[in-house]
């Protein structure tokens, strides 16, 4: 790597995966036209986001990561590998707020192998804990794609109907190593179903594209850190629910606390860490009892262990319902004194306010922070909700 | 109260010159309040009450920050500081000109925002949006202020409605928001107990009070609502009081144990139905399901 002069080669090669977006745009410096595309994105998808699509919201997803030597290299600071950890324990905790009954899986892949170091998980912190534990795994050889896949595609395989099925390859090298011909792994993850998207850290390769393209995935290339952290967050929303993807109405039970006003609860032992190395099942009082068997769980949610059945609390569910009822959309428009302030914070609009932005469904008026704020953050349209005639978010609007 | 052997250097640490805090006060001023509508007088005990509490919070500091909004079932408003140029104020009897010109204030824009208003509708309060607003004004005042300087939020919900299932998706958003934001929800019920926004004090980190007796409403605010959250551990307050999780059906806004949830839009149902009446998916039957409901289904 050119390390005498890191800048240049920076540069450079960012010119190069920019191709493309840069060619649309051309004046403009490169890191301006950076936060710019990521800015233009976003907008797009923002308004592609609406009512009634059906997504896929049980959503079981393998991270098939590269490990190979390729992965040392330095252009992204510290290491590329070390840049992707940090990222991607920040998508953990995200996706799992925002995707509360979902699971994710994650594998390995170097020295022409494929290793399953975490099986399908749905708690964001037995996750943090391992990629924290993976800073130490020795970057050799090749990986090989194809065997990354064919061992997500066995364990997505055996998944119940209902279930989105997904994979996410972060890809430093820019070759494989394959045992036989991957188009028939691509082919079969086609036909069951399983979203493959790849995110590559270096420059474009044919394979992963005729993978993303055929399995209805997305397939980028970073531009720079904060273009890898937007790549990999795009992956938090729940995709369009898969062709094929059945629908079923699934049993789940919804713990209450029990106690009886005025008398005090029983120390019981909880499930979860029955069988657990590192922390012992306690005695405690509280926790979570499953309605069906009474089973003690001291988080949520969890499988029952004694009975199978799903225990969620309902604000746990109410978290994603954002992907599903989304906000009102706000359009651009001249600003002409339409209103003194912004509807949301109370800005004072002045000269500098060339652009507000307008809510298509209240018909209120927002300065461009809050109109951030609300589609990024807050999910709801302040001047929605507090119109009688608007506040109620439904999905036949 | 046993509690005043709070330890010297913990006392600094609150006070220093760097830090303050904001309070955004709701006042549901919905005329048709059972509360209000049995006595109407009650508007301005509440009133004068929230107006004492607001003056307590300017007063412990002088970089503290207070927004006041009203907020009944058509609109709500920011009634301090308000919109416009400030009043002009003159000094009254020796009053602080501050507390004189949120009380003028208050009143003013009060009277304006309750102005068509009437007691005969009885539909609920919009507090969730209410709340949106709120976080959107604590948004900006956190976006443009000097960075070495840590503003604490929080939000004083005061109200006598009761709450309702139909903005429960806008209260949830405003609830994750306000947690991913570090805004603490504190919530003041002057009349029925609120199951929802008892849970978003629970999210948020925040004070549940269901008043005892109007009458102290000055005095429970003082006590419960004026010190800030850091503080709070070390008063005594009232004990917590167990939240509620349980889901609530889609179908008849019933809180059940065991229900049927739609793997599409995660929508919450009583019983199994071969179709999803939040986005018309249409259900796979499974085994179980079509043993016991055989008779009723036909596909
Ligand atoms: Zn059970
Ligand atoms: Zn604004
Ligand atoms: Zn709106
Ligand atoms: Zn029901
Ligand atoms: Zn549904």
């Amino acid at each position: 790597m050119d390390e005498e002069d890191p800048k240049e080669y920076r540069w450079e090669t960012g010119y190069e995966k920019t191709w493309e977006a840069i060619k649309e745009d051309d004046d403009g410096f490169l890191e301006a036209s950076i936060a710019d595309i990521i800015q233009r994105a976003k907008r797009k998808r923002q308004n592609k986001k609406e009512y009634g699509t059906k997504l896929g919201m049980m959503r079981h997803l393998y991270v098939v990561l590269d490990c190979s030597e390729s992965m040392s290299s330095q252009d992204l600071k510290p290491t590329r590998f070390m840049c992707t950890l940090k990222l991607l324990e920040g998508f953990m905790d995200e996706f799992f707020d925002q995707n509360p009954i979902s699971q994710i899986g994650v594998i390995i892949m170097h020295n022409k192998r494929a290793e399953k170091i975490l099986d399908l998980a749905g708690n964001a912190r037995k996750h943090i804990k391992l990629l924290k534990s993976l800073n130490k795994t020795s970057l050799v050889g090749e990986p090989s794609l194809q065997n990354g896949l064919e061992m997500a595609l066995r364990s997505l395989k055996l998944l119940p109907t209902h279930a989105s099925r997904e994979i996410l390859i972060i890809m430093g090298s820019l070759t494989t190593c394959d045992p036989s011909d991957i188009n028939t792994t691509i082919e079969s993850l086609k036909t069951d179903g399983v979203r493959c998207s790849v995110i590559g850290l270096a420059a474009e390769v044919h394979i992963c594209k005729v993978l993303a393209d055929k399995t209805g995935g997305v397939y980028n290339i970073i531009l720079d850190d904060s273009h890898f952290k937007d790549l990999l967050y795009q992956q938090i929303d729940p995709p369009p629910a898969a062709l094929g993807l059945e629908s079923s109405l699934i049993k789940m039970g919804f713990p209450h606390q029990m106690s009886v006003e005025g008398t005090e609860e029983p120390l019981t032992m909880c499930m979860c860490h029955v069988d657990s190395a590192d922390e012992a099942s306690k005695l405690t009082t509280g926790g979570y009892y499953c309605p069906q068997c009474y089973s003690k769980y001291c988080e949520l949610p969890v499988e029952c262990r004694a009975c199978g059945l799903t225990l969620v609390s309902a604000p746990h569910l109410a978290r994603s319902y954002h992907h599903l009822f989304p906000a009102a959309s706000y359009q651009e428009v001249v600003y002409e004194k339409q209103s003194e302030i912004c509807f949301g914070c109370q800005k004072q609009f002045n000269e500098v306010d060339k652009q507000i932005f307008e809510c298509l469904n209240c018909g209120n008026y927002f300065c461009i922070d809050c109109d951030i704020f609300v589609h990024d953050t807050l999910h709801t349209c302040p001047g929605c909700a507090t119109n009688p005639s608007t506040f109620q978010i439904t999905q036949t609007g | 109260m046993n509690n005043l052997e709070l330890p010297t250097e913990k006392t600094a640490e609150f006070s220093s010159v760097d830090e303050s805090s904001l309070v955004v006060i709701i006042f549901d001023s919905n005329p048709g309040q059972k509360l209000l509508r049995e006595n109407p007088h009650l508007l301005t005990h509440c009133l004068d009450s929230i107006i004492s509490f607001s003056n307590s919070h300017l007063m412990q500091k002088s970089q503290n920050k207070l927004a006041v909004m009203a907020c009944h079932s058509r609109k709500s408003d920011f009634i301090y500081p308000g919109p416009g140029k400030p009043l002009d104020i003159r000094q009254v009897d020796g009053q602080y000109e501050t507390f004189t010109l949120v009380e003028k204030t208050i009143k003013q824009n009060l009277a304006k925002h309750l102005a068509g208003e009437s007691a005969m509708l009885n539909t609920e309060s919009l507090l969730a949006g209410a709340i949106a607003m709120a976080l959107c004004y604590i948004s900006r005042l956190q976006r443009t202020k000097s960075p070495a300087f840590t503003l604490n939020s929080r939000i004083l919900v005061v109200t006598g409605s009761s709450d309702s299932a139909s903005q429960y998706m806008n209260y949830m958003n405003v609830f994750f928001t306000a947690q991913k934001q570090n805004v603490v929800i504190d919530v003041c019920a002057l009349d029925q107990h609120l199951s929802l926004l008892q849970q978003g004090c629970d999210i948020t980190g925040g004070l549940y009070l269901r008043l005892p007796q109007l009458q102290g409403l000055l005095q429970y605010l003082l006590w419960v609502f004026l010190p800030e959250p850091p503080i709070r551990q070390k008063l005594v307050l009232p004990p917590p009081v167990k939240v509620d999780y349980r889901a609530a059906c889609f179908c008849h806004r019933e809180m059940i144990d065991i229900g049927y949830v739609c793997s599409v839009c995660l929508s919450i149902f009583c019983k199994f139905s071969p179709i999803c009446t939040t986005c018309h998916t249409v259900f796979k039957i499974p085994a179980l399901a079509v043993k016991s409901k055989k008779k009723k289904i036909k596909l």
